[in-house]
């Protein structure tokens, strides 16, 4: 027998504890997020730009990232770390890892966008006399940027769907805070419900902002 | 210089339980994910409102959500919906990430059948073949090569992603690492007493980069030959 009933008054009874949780999940992203931009921006450029040491170090920093699973990321820093004698707070490896998660896969999307832009438009900027940071800030940067946006926001999408993971430190964000509820309350299907449209408003949004920034900002054909 | 003692039993128990598991989930639904997503991509091509919009929506949902939640849907809810849907921690995994990863393949599939010349679908019908015909000789096999480093690039997802199972107890790599920590951990007479929480992680982190690493540059290789 298929006994699927919503029961509204769920909504209202778990509604404060349900938006903490959210707002957890939102402020941890926004830290990572921002984090990870900073990182893909810095260590992309320097990728691009085969800066020695930096570019090697960079490369390493993604490739381990990139090859390992976060949530054995997460293992390792919350619970492997403290053997060393550092012991950092749910909240803090909570930020920490998606966001070294997000920064590595960054660095990857802005390398390919500086390099998506043609040699020729920095020869430009060198012959106007600027020199290699001012072409940078004022050539590569904003024509690589934008080729890189909508890939970068695909990683901030994927970041704040890895805060769930967050769930096996017991840091309350989102997941947390429903399997929480869940285990007082029994009402699986409004928990799962409840949960899984939050994540979905969230995601979809991003999305959605992706396409509009993606017709926004194309540049014009004959950049390319 | 020799090993302590403590590794070589947890070794052997992480290769024989916890690295057969991991691959388990990850053969199941790398099969799964490319054999429900190649489907559903080739028909998301058709022209037909309905199943069109039908398909997207399976996509953007199981993209949409952490993986961690869908195997949490799967794992709990389902069961008190109802009681057959009663699944054990590695078919729930496993189910969880084919949802995932057929999402991923369909839109790929999209992707590269849509890359293939009209003129291909055209000279197929004049040869008389009907729609699934004309897919299953002429578009799918050239498509197919198009989605071969997507593929590559979704088994190293897939493989990382099967640590997900160790939230429900699955006993795979990362799972029997925790089990292996815990008992190093117990005091005695249980267990040595001993912390190796580091060594073991950093252990299942080599594990994982030994098996994901060659495989991210092969996705490489392949997309740059594909390129030229």
């Amino acid at each position: 027998m298929l006994a699927v009933a919503f029961d509204w008054s769920f909504l209202s009874e778990n509604a404060g504890g349900l938006l903490a949780g959210l707002g957890r999940t939102l402020w941890v992203s926004a830290i990572a997020i921002a984090g990870a931009f900073a990182i893909g921006l810095v260590l992309g450029a320097a990728r691009a730009h085969r800066i020695p040491v930096v570019s090697q170090l960079a490369s390493t920093y993604v490739e381990i990232i990139r090859n390992t699973p976060i949530l054995v990321q997460i293992f390792f820093i919350f619970f492997g770390l403290p053997q060393l004698g550092i012991r950092l707070d749910a909240f803090t490896v909570a930020w920490l890892a998606v966001m070294v998660w997000g920064g590595a896969f960054n660095v990857e999307n802005f390398r390919a966008g500086f390099e998506a832009v043609p040699f020729r438009y920095r020869e430009a900027g060198y012959a106007l006399g600027f020199g290699k940071f001012a072409t940078f800030v004022n050539v590569t940067l904003p024509i690589g940027g934008r080729i890189a946006l909508p890939p970068s926001i695909n990683t901030y999408i994927s970041v704040v769907k890895n805060t769930s993971l967050l769930y096996v430190i017991s840091y309350q964000e989102l997941t947390t805070t429903a399997l929480n509820i869940n285990a007082l309350t029994l009402q699986t299907v409004e928990t799962f419900t409840t949960l899984a449209a939050g994540y979905l408003l969230i995601v979809w949004t991003l999305s959605a902002l992706i396409r509009l920034l993606e017709s926004h900002l194309a540049l014009p054909k004959d950049v390319r | 210089m020799t090993l302590p003692d403590w590794v070589e039993p947890i070794v052997h128990y992480m290769a024989t339980e916890g690295l057969k598991g991991t691959l388990r989930i990850a053969v199941v639904a790398l099969a799964g994910s490319a054999a429900i997503g190649i489907v559903l991509g080739t028909a998301l091509t058709i022209r037909f409102r309905p199943t069109r919009m039908l398909i997207r929506f399976y996509i953007e949902l199981w993209r949409g959500l952490p993986i961690l939640v869908t195997i949490f849907i799967i794992f709990f809810a389902l069961p008190s919906v109802s009681a057959q849907l009663e699944f054990d921690p590695f078919t729930a995994a496993s189910i969880g990430l084919i949802l995932w990863g057929s999402a991923q393949v369909a839109e790929a599939t999209r992707g590269a059948v849509e890359s293939i010349p009209r003129e291909q679908h055209e000279a197929a019908a004049a040869l008389g073949f009907g729609w699934v015909g004309r897919h299953r000789f002429v578009v799918l096999p050239q498509a197919l090569r198009r989605l071969l480093p997507p593929l590559v690039s979704l088994l190293v997802n897939i493989i990382q992603n099967t640590t997900i199972a160790q939230v429900i107890g699955a006993a795979e790599l990362l799972e029997t690492g925790e089990r292996s920590v815990e008992r190093l951990t117990a005091p005695p007479p249980i267990g040595p007493g001993e912390v190796h929480a580091f060594e073991i992680y950093a252990g299942v982190m080599a594990v994982f980069f030994l098996m994901s690493f060659p495989l991210t540059r092969l996705a490489a290789y392949l997309e740059r030959r594909l390129v030229v």
